[in-house]
């Protein structure tokens, strides 16, 4: 079996961001992305997800590793400073290396 | 008055929101799933929705013109009189005050339903039609604030968002859409049309009403806690301004030909503060203002206090004024 190593970008974020991370996404060009609601808490406290607007979002997407770089970039630079979220990168191994 | 007031507090809708709170304040495990949520909110805003244009097609558009452009002036006033009250007197950073202008300009859907509630269980007729000005009175405040932010403050970094987004968000929020279409239904079915769904929309709904509160009181419960970071100021002007804003609301009416139960539900409208259209748009347009404090207050403090004293004051001065 042939794994390809690749890079998972993982970000959590009010669901407010949501429109502003998809259109990020698609202008560094990531083929795809996985997002489900999430809660939790973090530095600031409880993030109550109790009803859909104040929800919480994360957001997968496997990207090349020098596009993980760039998306990560991008991400501190444009979106941190308007939203609560955290982001961050892992290494993974997938079958497909042209899907990505 | 307080017969009323007490009527108004042992109605199931606000025990029923009570009850919301205890189970917050006491940690209950009690929890709507997000689904119920959504389902409760499409079927009120469509059941209120409808109502309303089955009204207006029964009473026509020019009756409702001059009520729609007070809502709308109303909406656009109160952020410009609350902004320089909460930047200078309450010492908020500008951005803040502008945040909180446009969240006590724009409305409350539900503290509107409850006040048609109120309506009806106490026998006072009231223009059905007048949803129509929820629906006209929750995006005006929020461009205004939003503009009052823009000014105040520099964008804290990243780049700017185009207008034309926020305005989008501000006009088309699913609500006002939800709302809006469901009006444009009902006046073109009319009262045929209520013959067929009235069963479904009119009757269960104080019912459905009383659930949704029940999740309400949960939601403003678990956010008592953040009261102590508001500070005793906004405290204070999330009961002052709603009292202020619904008295102003109830002259405006009166003043352009509502019957007593229609400016009271204007007062209600302009005493209400927004918690789900205005921090959608002003966390696009001002992210740099603090969401706890806009939050908190129309949340916690102005949304419990509006639906236990708020809306009986209002009628008490409707009937008062046009008496």
């Amino acid at each position: 079996m042939n794994l390809h190593p690749m890079k998972l970008v993982t970000i959590v974020c009010e669901a407010y961001a949501a429109d502003a991370v998809l259109r990020l996404l698609a202008e560094v060009g990531a083929s795809g992305h996985t997002s489900f609601p999430v809660e939790g808490s973090g530095a600031r406290g409880r993030r109550l997800a109790d009803i859909p607007e104040y929800a919480n979002t994360q957001f997968e997407v496997i990207v090349r590793p020098e596009l993980a770089t760039l998306l990560l970039q991008r991400l501190g630079a444009e979106l941190f400073p308007r939203y609560a979220m955290v982001a961050f990168e892992s290494d993974v191994r997938v079958l497909r290396a042209d899907k990505f | 008055m307080s017969d009323a007031l007490l009527a108004n507090l042992l109605s199931p809708a606000v025990l029923f929101f009570a009850l919301g709170v205890a189970a917050a304040l006491v940690r209950s495990e009690l929890k709507f799933p997000e689904a119920l949520y959504s389902a409760l909110t499409i079927y009120l805003l469509v059941a209120i929705g409808f109502k309303g244009g089955v009204a207006l097609a029964e009473a026509g558009l020019g009756r409702v013109w001059l009520p729609a452009l007070a809502a709308i002036g109303l909406g656009a006033f109160i952020p410009l009189w609350t902004y320089p009250v909460l930047r200078w007197g309450g010492r908020l950073a500008p951005v803040d005050a502008a945040a909180i202008a446009a969240h006590y300009g724009s409305v409350s859907a539900v503290t509107f339903l409850a006040a048609t509630n109120y309506l009806a269980a106490i026998g006072q007729t009231y223009e059905s039609h007048a949803v129509a000005l929820l629906a006209v009175m929750e995006s005006p405040a929020i461009l205004v604030g939003v503009v009052l932010g823009k000014r105040a403050g520099a964008a804290r970094g990243g780049p700017p968002v185009p207008l034309g987004l926020v305005v989008r968000e501000a006009l088309f929020g699913r609500s006002i859409f939800l709302l809006l279409g469901a009006l444009g239904v009902g006046a073109l079915c009319g009262p045929a049309g209520m013959e067929k769904v009235g069963a479904f929309f009119v009757t269960p709904f104080q019912g459905v009403l009383a659930l949704f509160l029940l999740e309400m009181g949960i939601v403003a419960g678990r956010r008592l806690e953040d009261l102590r970071r508001v500070g005793p100021f906004l405290l204070g002007f999330g009961v002052v301004a709603p009292a202020l804003n619904g008295a102003l609301g109830v002259a405006v009416g009166t003043a352009v030909g509502l019957s007593a139960g229609g400016a009271m539900l204007l007062g209600v409208l302009a005493a209400s503060a927004s918690y789900i259209a205005a921090p959608a748009a002003v966390r696009l347009a001002l992210p740099e203002a603090n969401p706890t404090l806009s939050l908190t207050a129309a949340l916690a403090i102005t949304f419990p206090f509006n639906l236990t004293l708020g809306i009986p004051l209002c009628d008490a001065f409707a009937r008062w004024l046009q008496s």
